[in-house]
């Protein structure tokens, strides 16, 4: 999040808008605490992401994110 | 990065690409509409027209969903951000689509406390933080986006936030895809279904399409090789002559969705009779607002708004664009008035926006038609 400044605003054109499109980026489980897991993107990057709409998770799972709540798991099927 | 590079193989690619060529009529034009952003902005980015033939033409739809926003949804969330006391959030592409009021970027530079937001879950953090300020999230998007704005509103209701509310602006596909079938303007042969909008809502949902208009979608994934596979299997059934609804994205969703992200939607948010599309005008049952049980949070119900609908700019022709029936630079006003950095029309605003895509992915040398000398 980005109070301040209006960094961020235009979106990024080689990644596409992450948020407010069709787009979700799949990361992977590193700890989990309560209905948050804290998640690593492939390049190293960590978040925080809500995890109640994907049932339990556990650390080395890959969850599908979007806007900061995954919506599935990856490769389950 | 294994799992994006087996999508990006080029000797994979053009395996696929020579297959699709073999499968094309040489005395038949076949128009495949994508109807998500998330595609059209990998088409551009991968130059995925390059490896199709050039009578297997990808057409965009309305599927990136800053572009669907009405100028009048703008100025009525403009008018909530100017009160006294509010914070209001958005996703950042969201604060340069232009109202008949101009921008929230614009409120926000006369003095109204717009702040961009990652996800919903920021907006409600800061409810949290400014117990004496209204914090109002500003929601839009498809069934993707829709789940996220469920699960924060159930969070506020569990926490007693009285100080969070969202002006809901989620849309659902399905609806528009129809729109787009009772278009007379528009031949379409297929449709590349929205990966992501599916791995909540799934593919049964599509079944209509194949079922009473007789025409093939496969569901996708973003990475070059999902769409250029999606277009195969897609030739695959035109081919002979079936007309059937496929997941290509089977490693992420499922045929019948995400059960618990439905639950979510369906807990706190509940159909509109009607609701405005740009371009396509009004959908009926087409988009979301927050359900009677969770009234107490809806920023329509909490602030007056002027609720006014505005008309686009008489240069822009994102309607057209939008339903597939102009390529962005056949727009009049695409690359001159109308640019990234000055968007009159929404779709040159996101990235995904079918303008924005073609415009900076240098598309139109190629693809622009020739200027009458």
């Amino acid at each position: 999040m980005n109070e301040g400044s209006l960094e961020g605003a235009v979106c990024e054109m080689h990644d596409g808008c992450l948020t407010c499109g069709d787009v979700a980026v799949e990361l992977t489980v590193v700890a989990v605490d309560g209905a948050d897991a804290r998640c690593r993107a492939d390049t190293g990057e960590e978040e925080t992401v809500a995890v109640g709409l994907v049932g339990p998770v556990e650390p080395g799972a890959r969850l599908l994110v979007h806007a900061g709540v995954a919506i599935e798991r990856v490769g389950d099927r | 990065m294994k799992f994006v590079d087996e999508f990006r193989d080029a000797e994979l690619a053009r395996g696929v690409a020579a297959r699709i060529a073999a499968l094309a009529d040489p005395d038949r034009h076949y128009k495949i509409m994508e109807v998500c952003g998330g595609h059209t902005h990998t088409i551009y980015r991968y130059g995925v027209h390059d490896h199709l033939p050039a009578n297997v033409e990808l057409v965009h739809g309305p599927g990136c969903p800053v572009c669907v926003i009405p100028m009048g949804r703008v100025d009525d969330g403009i008018a909530i951000a100017e009160r006294e006391g509010v914070i209001f959030t958005c996703f950042g592409d969201m604060m340069r689509v232009p109202g008949g009021r101009g921008t929230l970027l614009e409120a926000k530079s006369r003095g109204a406390d717009v702040r961009m937001v990652y996800s919903p879950l920021d907006a409600l953090r800061l409810a949290r933080e400014h117990p004496d300020r209204e914090v109002v999230f500003f929601a839009i998007g498809f069934e993707t986006t829709a789940p996220s704005t469920a699960l924060t509103l159930q969070r506020a209701r569990e926490e007693r936030l009285t100080n969070f509310s969202v002006m809901c602006n989620h849309v659902t596909i399905i609806p528009a895809i129809k729109a787009i079938l009772d278009s007379p303007d528009l031949r379409l042969d297929a449709f590349v279904g929205p990966g992501h909008v599916s791995t909540v809502i799934g593919c049964r949902p599509y079944e209509f399409i194949a079922r009473d208009h007789h025409k093939p979608l496969v569901c996708a994934g973003f990475e070059p090789l999902d769409l250029l596979q999606a277009v195969q299997m897609i030739m695959e059934q035109l081919a002979s002559g079936r007309a059937e609804v496929e997941n290509q994205y089977s490693r992420v969703v499922r045929w019948d969705g995400n059960p618990m992200a439905l639950a979510a939607m369906a807990d706190t948010m509940t159909l509109r009779p009607h609701f405005e599309w740009r371009g396509l005008g009004f959908i009926p049952q087409s988009a979301l607002r927050l359900s009677d049980r969770y009234a107490d949070f809806d920023a329509e119900a909490r602030f007056s708004t002027p609720g006014v609908r505005v008309a686009d700019p008489k240069s822009c022709q994102c309607g057209e664009v939008l339903k597939g029936v102009l390529k962005p630079w056949e727009c009049k006003v695409f690359g001159t008035a109308c640019t990234p950095e000055t968007p009159i029309g929404t779709c040159m605003v996101s990235s995904e926006g079918a303008c924005a895509a073609a415009y900076n992915f240098g598309r139109l040398a190629r693809e622009r038609m020739p200027v009458p000398s």
